[in-house]
């Protein structure tokens, strides 16, 4: 497929939406950034396709591009400072007044993902959730193999601590 | 003690292995976007209007045939007072590219003044096919380009900044105005 072709595009787009839609909710921990990173790099892509070299991999260039925007909103985010806040004294007050229980699953998941910095849980998502090599990896990243090693490592020893110090409340 | 944290640890990468619906309304949205008229239309505009007979003071450009491998040659128009009211108010410079790719059968300007789509700014073969030219109209910025060379081989202009991408193929930065 290449530029102009609009309606295979669109099957493109419902195609790919869940599968990099997971990675973006993930990412930036936040689903109206996420879907305006998707929807940048759906943008992106069909704007530059005649870059895409192999169209056998136009998933992998997709994610690239994706991967590009996420690391884009997060910095956009964290300068508006409406992600990964971590409100140390609203949590202190709300622990006060309540009698400690174990948190959501879900809530502790997405907590202890956003206390990983984003190089870390980038690396983790793609090693872990979309189960990519690390030579992919390094394509989509720019990073050489032992760094995203070194950092899928680190994450899998900091989540490992979140975890179980949320398992001991 | 490790095996009870690496539970925790697979429950937690199972839980986000699960899928994450998205709201199918996105694919209008970006199709709406994808579909809009973008810089490209106005890049087609503003090079229409330029193309027009007009008498127009260029400095002039010295040692063009002597150019390296490949080189972006700016102009610099000596006013703009003479733009067509349609056209937004802002510093339109000619920009011209040259690459040196002897024996290429084609080459292509792609950029992102052009949605780095390779048929919109083919280059024009001067010099026995050695030198290959185009000059396009820019708006003040930053642009990021490439040379298609043969429909197929990207290359970077030497003589440039690289630009970080995106895309994983090779591309320049010229800056125009500022």
């Amino acid at each position: 497929m290449r530029a102009g072709d609009q309606a295979a595009y669109a099957v493109l787009v419902a195609r790919y939406r869940a599968r990099l839609g997971r990675y973006a909710v993930h990412m930036l921990g936040d689903r109206d950034d996420a879907e305006e990173a998707l929807q940048d790099a759906f943008v992106r892509a069909y704007r530059s396709i005649s870059r895409c070299r192999d169209d056998a991999r136009f998933g992998a260039w997709l994610f690239g591009i994706l991967v590009n925007r996420c690391r884009t909103a997060g910095r956009r985010a964290a300068r508006r400072q409406r992600m990964f806040v971590r409100d140390d004294v609203s949590l202190a007050r709300a622990a006060a007044a309540e009698p400690p229980e174990a948190p959501d699953w879900d809530i502790t998941v997405r907590r202890a993902l956003d206390r990983l910095v984003p190089a870390l849980r980038e690396a983790f998502l793609l090693k872990h959730v979309e189960e990519l090599e690390y030579d992919e990896m390094a394509q989509l990243t720019g990073a050489k193999v032992s760094a995203l090693k070194m950092r899928v490592m680190r994450a899998r020893e900091q989540l490992r601590a979140l975890l179980s110090e949320v398992e001991r409340v | 003690m490790f095996e009870h944290d690496d539970d925790a640890l697979n429950r937690m990468i199972d839980r986000l292995r699960e899928p994450v619906e998205m709201d199918p309304r996105l694919d209008t949205r970006v199709m709406a976007r994808v579909a809009a008229p973008g810089f490209g239309a106005r890049a087609a505009l503003v090079w229409e209007w330029l193309r027009r007979p007009r008498a127009v003071a260029i400095s002039p450009i010295a040692g063009l045939g002597l150019a390296a491998a490949a080189a972006v040659l700016i102009w610099v128009l000596p006013t703009h007072t003479s733009q067509p009211p349609s056209l937004p108010a802002t510093d339109i410079t000619p920009v011209q590219f040259v690459v040196v790719a002897p024996g290429a059968e084609s080459v292509s300007l792609v950029g992102d003044f052009n949605d780095w789509d390779a048929r919109l700014t083919p280059m024009r073969a001067e010099r026995d096919g050695r030198l290959w030219t185009v000059t396009i109209p820019l708006p003040a910025g930053r642009h990021r380009y490439a040379f298609l060379v043969n429909g197929a081989r990207w290359l970077a202009d030497p003589s440039a900044p690289r630009a970080p991408d995106d895309f994983g193929t090779p591309s320049s930065v010229v800056t125009v105005g500022g």
